[in-house]
């Protein structure tokens, strides 16, 4: 890194990359939630795939659009499931998609 | 009387669990309570090397679980200091030459003996760590702001809560302040967010800690050492005294004050 390039981080507020302390904190926290759980790497891509049999059996869903991952508080942990559903077309709103959120609590958590 | 055994540990190694024991151990000690620091690193023995100790060891403390001679022959009395003590770890063995049955006897009678007996745990959640854990009343857990550390952190007070210790402390050590102003440290309450346990205090990146260690001095007999005045506040609270986990001081030379008013701090 240049000099410029030095000063330019410095004097800006926060600087002009992300502070690094919060890639640690994010990373830390999912580290933790596997470690906790006793979970396998690969995990999430697991629970994925068969989170789209179960439901596919019964909705019509965007399998491309679902996002999974964990959340970790110091209260709980959760599985955060977004699965946005293709409705079918004579009932489609303005819009066009609904979305179910479903949430578990996966690991046990700590209390302070 | 019936003192507190406080076992020192980390999973991670190399975090300064022999320098907490020893800073820590003397700055009890030089309030005027018996303590003793016992090195449970047995093979890799460094507590007496720390506290300037290293010659005068004559039994060590797999001589004392292996009955060759009384507890009493293997603690050194500090001279600088007529209330510090210590318990050398063997240099010559391994791990299995001490059971977590012996340390809680070994920690039964120092309890007795001593206001307080900080055990120095050696890095791992193996044996070594499972001998240094058996007999304490409470523990300490050191971490530093990094991710490695305070991911084994967590481990451990997994292990703990599992061994059913009550009582587990928080020591954040080396912590920089101005890395953290700027965010690119993890702050005591990111650190306290992720492991959700008890702060007891937090130490600051000190060069005398190195010096002293050269010199086989203690920070923490130091007037101005920053990190020794660390130790000595949780010695206090150790002690049950109200000492405030004070942010530590930033460097407020001439540059870096300039430095802030630029970025409009």
């Amino acid at each position: 890194m240049g000099f410029l390039d030095t000063l330019v981080k410095r004097l800006s507020p926060g600087g002009y990359t992300q502070q690094s302390k919060h890639a640690a904190k994010e990373r830390l926290k999912l580290a933790l939630t596997y470690d906790r759980g006793g979970l396998a790497q690969g995990t999430i891509e697991q629970l994925r795939d068969e989170i789209i049999q179960v439901i596919a059996k019964h909705l019509a869903i965007n399998e491309d659009e679902i996002e999974i991952h964990f959340d970790r508080t110091s209260e709980q942990d959760k599985l955060i499931a977004s699965i946005p559903l293709r409705m079918p077309s004579r009932t489609r709103a303005k819009g066009g998609q609904a979305t179910t959120t479903a949430t578990k609590a996966p690991t046990q958590s700590r209390k302070k | 009387m019936a003192g507190r055994v406080i076992t020192v540990t980390s999973g991670k190694g190399g975090v300064g669990k022999t320098t907490f024991s020893a800073n820590v151990s003397a700055a009890l000690a030089a309030l005027g309570k018996r303590a003793v620091a016992v090195d449970t690193d047995v093979g890799l023995r460094n507590l007496d090397i720390v506290m300037g100790l290293e010659n005068r060891i004559v039994y060590d403390l797999v001589d004392v679980v292996e009955g060759r001679c009384r507890l009493q022959k293997a603690i050194i009395r500090d001279k600088r200091i007529a209330t510090l003590h210590m318990l050398p770890a063997a240099q010559t063995r391994d791990k299995s030459a001490v059971t977590p049955d012996a340390m809680e006897k070994i920690c039964a009678e120092l309890r007795s003996q001593f206001d307080f007996t900080i055990v120095d745990s050696p890095a791992g959640i193996e044996s070594g760590f499972q001998n240094a854990i058996a007999g304490a009343d409470e523990v300490v857990i050191v971490t530093t702001p990094h991710v490695s550390a305070i991911r084994d952190a967590d481990r451990v007070i997994g292990l703990l809560e599992a061994a059913e210790k009550q009582q587990i402390h928080l020591v954040i050590n080396r912590l920089q302040p101005e890395m953290v102003r700027r965010g690119d440290m993890l702050d005591i309450s990111d650190i306290l967010d992720i492991l959700a346990i008890e702060l007891l205090g937090i130490i600051p990146e000190d060069e005398c800690i190195v010096v002293s260690s050269n010199r086989g001095e203690l920070a923490a007999l130091h007037a101005t050492s920053p990190a020794g005045q660390a130790y000595k506040n949780i010695a206090r609270r150790l002690l049950g005294e109200d000492v405030p986990v004070l942010p530590v001081e930033e460097d407020r030379g001439l540059l870096k004050r300039l430095a802030r008013l630029f970025k409009g701090q």
